[in-house]
């Protein structure tokens, strides 16, 4: 991204039809909105999503019903991915299948490099997410997409980090980490700083698009550049009086404040930096309007405490997924990032299906079982299939994006990850279960850095975390591990 | 003393005393801690408290006492706390760019709210402003509001800080303008949204501060009413009255008596016993809400007793629609009446739905959560994990019986997974005579033949049928008493316990022993301690 910096004050008021005719101010934007020269190609993107859910159901000796029979392109839509068939972009999609993440059980008693320890609750997500082993934290390394984003996401916004699934809907407990995608490289003792998502499509929304387009109208356009210098003040205010207080704290404190500190120096860039312009496919999306209830209805109760919300286990999902897909599309149109995550469902999710799917449980029980009847696995793919979905939508949106010469979907590395496979789980010995890493299966589309979409490819003994390294390579981040697992998978690049 | 404390905005005190330490108050100046030998030996005794962000019922509750705002707006928009069990656990607590941009929006529309209210508007103008830019009349906002907002007065280049914000009331040419900007400001604020704790470092006790008044009266306003220190409670700090145990406990038993602390004893039982979401329909959700409302606010505030009646009272407070959905006689009335619990077999508050609904989700009860809420919850134990390397010699069949609970007991029966779930699976097999909103049920719905009995063992304590016989093992059990003082101190002090905890958790049981098991006197105890003026700082 050029160092160029303009003024944005000055920059608004040439929008408004001041000071500084348009265009002139155009010269200097590319296709995207942002400042660059004429002869920069377009601009790479990577996405990582995530549905908290193994592929298939305990005790159901049928592995998944995901992984295609054919192998290479034209592959066939079993009942997990038929969506991506119905919305026409399975040869978009490649399937990577043959994955998984080694045990403990696997190693002699001994956690391997990339692995997980036996017990499988949570174990998947470090090794799934950052190639490296289960251990002390939940996630023990950077993840992908801020690996990606350090090196090419010098945008508006680094990255951005999105979450369909609104709550942890289990009130006896807390998510401890299964609410998280992205950790960020800069910890103490290089532990990993979570970045926790953003949930409301609405907030999202009022972020992206803040300030998009000046009005033409010169008295509205002086009330916008006026407000908008108020806003910066403010902001400006509260961090010098933070950077005041963090100066006189000691200890935890100091780091604690210090990282709160940190958030509003990036939204002070972000308030400074300058609004997409609407060109190409980058244009003013609708505003959401309000978020769907989180969990259900909030009121009082008969003594007039108020009472927060009910715990339906479902807020409106169906509805949020498709903003949270328009919105990373259109931040993408407008170069406002080049990185995401979008986690669609936390891992272990208790998100209830019903509304969903017609399961009488949440997410994690379909897994388990929870919905009666022989076929489990049948079941779990039900639920895989609301997540693809959503996933195919986002894709079809980006295909249908034209940008530059090709469609926005050929500048992507797009990948996305299950919670976990089905086989053996070593904790119990159970030889059909869900909490089992063999039999893992991931999607990869995009067409960045010459990748093959479309195909079936069997990565027998691989990592998912090689097919994340494959993603990466693809927009231009030169490393041949993501943690502790090395290489990628080469197929994807060849077809 | 009672009326001075009160919260809202009719304190007189406050405009007369607003002015007083408006001019070079810093936090932290106001004790002269050092070298006093009984400051001292106190300070020895101080636990590590951190930095905690306000909680988004806390954040609401403040805006409400600030700005009378009652949108309670940021339980809608602030990123979902963590329950651990309690949401206030610091510990957990991140930063995140949702974090920040919600709070700057709520910041901007709180104040407008509040400026576009004229009661609300004239309250925090306390002058006439002469024009836009009157200085003296902003001046008076930003030391009387930043005073409450911030929870202490303002020295001058803070309020030189914020007076510079008036150039936009200026160049609006709305004075409103410059308040605006200054609401917003503090609203935004890190020692609005956090409760930052510095105090004056005590000599001889390296890593230990004493706490200024202004930041005991913080402690105490939200452990006691889970909001923003009233008016009189700040006047108190400001004239050094929270300075001693004593001063502290004489300031504690005033805000107990405010409906707030009713409040936030119910927050604590509601988080505690995780009812404060519950999976029933709106209407439902209220009644069940109502009735442990009441019962609580009777054992603990209206005819005090032995806290532990609250597991054994043998009626409860319902509705003619609430009776009906447990079967239970109607008292004849919408509103509420109390009703003997009779031969039901029910008693005290392990019987009514609002718990009963705890580790169930949206179908059916799950022994095995249930059990693990009584374990993790009502006796503070923690269930391990499955062992990390198990390797078992035989998986269990897949063929299942065809009743609940001989499935589950079919599944326990798995060499690696008996050894936790004997510790969890039998007490849940002794409620599952109660769905998951407390109706009673003889045999699984649909199943006449899969009777229940309602026969349940605590592990190593003995038998039991029901959430009665449940509450009698527990309280005979002696673990139920601890892990309650355990429960509030966490509540208190926004973290789990560490090993340094011990000596004043015992110390608490001890002291609650002591009064009869009154619960609030423990909320009382726990502030009045010799160390709670103290911090010691987190590394």
């Amino acid at each position: 991204m050029a160092s160029f910096k303009l003024d944005r004050r000055a920059f608004l008021k040439g929008l408004g039809g001041a000071a500084v005719a348009l265009p002139a101010l155009e010269i200097m934007l590319d296709s995207h909105g942002s400042l660059a020269g004429p002869s920069v190609p377009a601009p790479l993107r990577y996405l990582v999503c995530f549905g908290g859910q193994s592929l298939g159901g305990d005790g159901d000796p049928l592995h998944n019903d995901y992984v295609p029979t054919k192998v290479g392109k034209g592959y066939d839509l079993k009942s997990a991915l038929a969506p991506l068939g119905v919305a026409g972009v399975a040869d978009e999609i490649s399937v990577i299948s043959g994955l998984s993440i080694p045990t403990a059980h696997d190693n002699g008693g001994v956690i391997p490099a990339g692995g997980r320890s036996d017990d499988f609750h949570v174990t998947s997500l470090s090794p799934l997410f950052s190639g490296v082993r289960s251990g002390a934290q939940i996630v023990n390394g950077v993840t992908s997409d801020q690996i990606v984003a350090a090196q090419i996401g010098a945008t508006t916004f680094p990255s951005l980090v999105y979450r369909v699934q609104a709550g942890w809907y289990l009130s006896v407990s807390a998510p401890y980490g299964r609410d998280l995608l992205s950790y960020k490289d800069g910890g103490p003792g290089n532990i990993p700083i979570p970045i926790p998502a953003t949930v409301s499509p609405k907030a999202a929304f009022d972020s992206l698009f803040y300030n998009f387009n000046a009005p033409a109208d010169p008295g509205l356009a002086k009330q916008k550049d006026f407000e908008w210098r108020q806003r910066k003040s403010v902001v400006d205010l509260v961090k010098t009086r933070a950077e005041r207080l963090v100066s006189r704290l000691g200890g935890a404190d100091k780091q604690r404040i210090q990282r709160h500190l940190d958030e509003i120096r990036d939204l002070e860039k972000r308030i400074s930096a300058l609004p997409p312009v609407a060109k190409g496919a980058c244009a003013q999306l609708p505003d959401p309007g309000m978020d769907p209830t989180v969990g259900g209805d909030q009121g009082t109760d008969g003594a007039g405490n108020n009472t927060y919300d009910t715990n339906l286990g479902y807020s409106g999902e169906d509805l949020r997924a498709p903003v949270f897909c328009d919105l990373m599309h259109m931040a993408f149109a407008c170069d406002l990032t080049r990185v995401g995550s979008l986690m669609f469902t936390m891992a272990q999710s208790h998100m209830n299906m019903f509304a969903l799917t017609q399961q009488p449980c949440d997410l994690h029980e379909v897994g388990h079982g929870g919905v009666p009847g022989p076929n489990k696995t049948l079941e779990v793919s039900k639920a895989i299939a609301w997540h693809m979905k959503h996933f195919a939508y986002l894709i079809k949106k980006l295909r249908d994006t034209p940008d530059g010469t090709g469609t926005l979907l050929d500048s992507c590395a797009i990948v996305f990850l299950h919670e976990g496979g089905h086989g053996l789980d070593p904790s119990s010995g159970e030889l059909n279960s869900a909490h089992s890493t063999e039999n893992m299966a991931c999607l990869v589309a995009g067409r960045a850095g010459g990748m093959k979409p479309g195909q079936h490819i069997v990565a027998t003994g691989m990592h998912p975390a090689n097919a994340l390294i494959t993603a990466m390579n693809a927009v231009g981040v030169k490393t041949n591990t993501l943690g502790e697992v090395s290489g990628n998978i080469p197929a994807l690049l060849v077809g | 003393m009672r009326d001075r404390l009160r919260r809202g905005w009719s304190t007189p005190a406050l405009l007369l005393l607003a002015g007083v330490c408006a001019a070079g108050c810093v936090v932290g100046n106001l004790d002269g801690a050092d070298g006093n030998p009984i400051d001292a030996a106190h300070a020895r005794q101080a636990v590590v408290s951190g930095a905690r962000r306000l909680t988004r019922v806390e954040y609401d509750n403040t805006l409400h006492d600030l700005l009378g705002d009652s949108s309670r707006s940021g339980f809608a928009e602030l990123p979902e706390d963590v329950n651990d069990p309690f949401d206030n656990n610091y510990t957990t607590q991140l930063p995140s760019p949702s974090l920040i941009e919600a709070v700057e929006k709520l910041a901007q529309e709180a104040a407008l709210r509040a400026l576009a209210d004229p009661a609300i508007h004239d309250k925090i103008i306390p002058c006439k402003p002469t024009g836009p830019g009157d200085a003296a009349c902003l001046r008076k906002v930003i030391t009387t509001f930043g005073r409450r907002a911030l929870r202490r007065s303002l020295a001058e280049d803070e309020i030189q800080g914020y007076l510079g914000l008036q150039d936009y009331a200026i160049e609006g040419n709305s004075f409103d303008i410059g308040v605006e900007l200054v609401v917003r400001a503090m609203l935004q604020d890190v020692e609005f949204l956090y409760r930052v704790e510095v105090g004056t470092p005590v000599d001889g006790v390296p890593g230990t501060f004493k706490l200024s008044d202004h930041e005991v009266a913080m402690r105490l306003s939200y452990f006691l009413w889970g909001s923003t220190p009233s008016d009189a409670l700040l006047d108190l700090a400001d004239a050094g009255k929270l300075s001693t145990p004593a001063d502290v406990r004489s300031a504690a038993v005033t805000m107990m008596a405010d409906p707030s602390a009713k409040e936030r004893v119910n927050r604590f039982h509601a988080l505690w016993l995780s009812y404060h979401q519950l999976p029933h329909p709106p209407a439902l959700t209220a009644e069940l809400r109502s009735e442990t409302a009441a019962l609580i606010n009777r054992v603990v505030f209206d005819e005090p007793q032995d806290y532990f009646d609250l597991f054994t009272f043998n009626e409860t407070f319902l509705t003619d629609d609430l009776a009906d959905h447990y079967g239970l006689p109607k008292p004849g009335s919408t509103t509420g009446a109390w009703v003997p619990y009779g031969t039901s077999g029910r008693k005290g508050i392990l019987s009514h739905g609002s718990v009963l609904s705890a580790g169930t989700k949206f179908a059916d009860t799950s022994p095995t959560q249930r059990g693990k809420f009584v374990r993790n919850r009502l006796l503070c134990q923690e269930i391990p994990p499955p062992p990390a390397n198990v390797k078992a010699d035989a998986p269990p069949s897949s063929a299942m019986a065809s009743c609940k609970i001989d499935k589950y007991k079919k599944h326990a029966q798995v060499g690696s997974c008996k050894g936790c779930h004997s510790q969890m699976d039998p007490i849940g097999f002794g409620l599952e005579g109660y769905d998951s909103s407390g109706v009673f049920r003889a045999s699984e719905i649909g199943k006449p033949e899969c009777a229940i009995s309602g026969d349940g063992e605590l592990a190593g304590v003995g038998p039991f049928n029901g959430p009665a016989g449940l509450a009698d093992r527990l309280i005979e059990s002696g673990e139920l008493e601890k892990c309650v003082v355990t429960q509030v101190y966490r509540f208190a002090m926004g973290r789990r316990e560490g090993l340094a905890d011990q000596g004043a958790i015992a110390d608490l049981g001890a002291r609650f022993k002591g009064d009869k098991h009154a619960f609030d006197q423990l909320m009382i105890e726990l502030v009045s301690t010799d160390a709670f003026g103290f911090r010691k700082q987190e590394e």
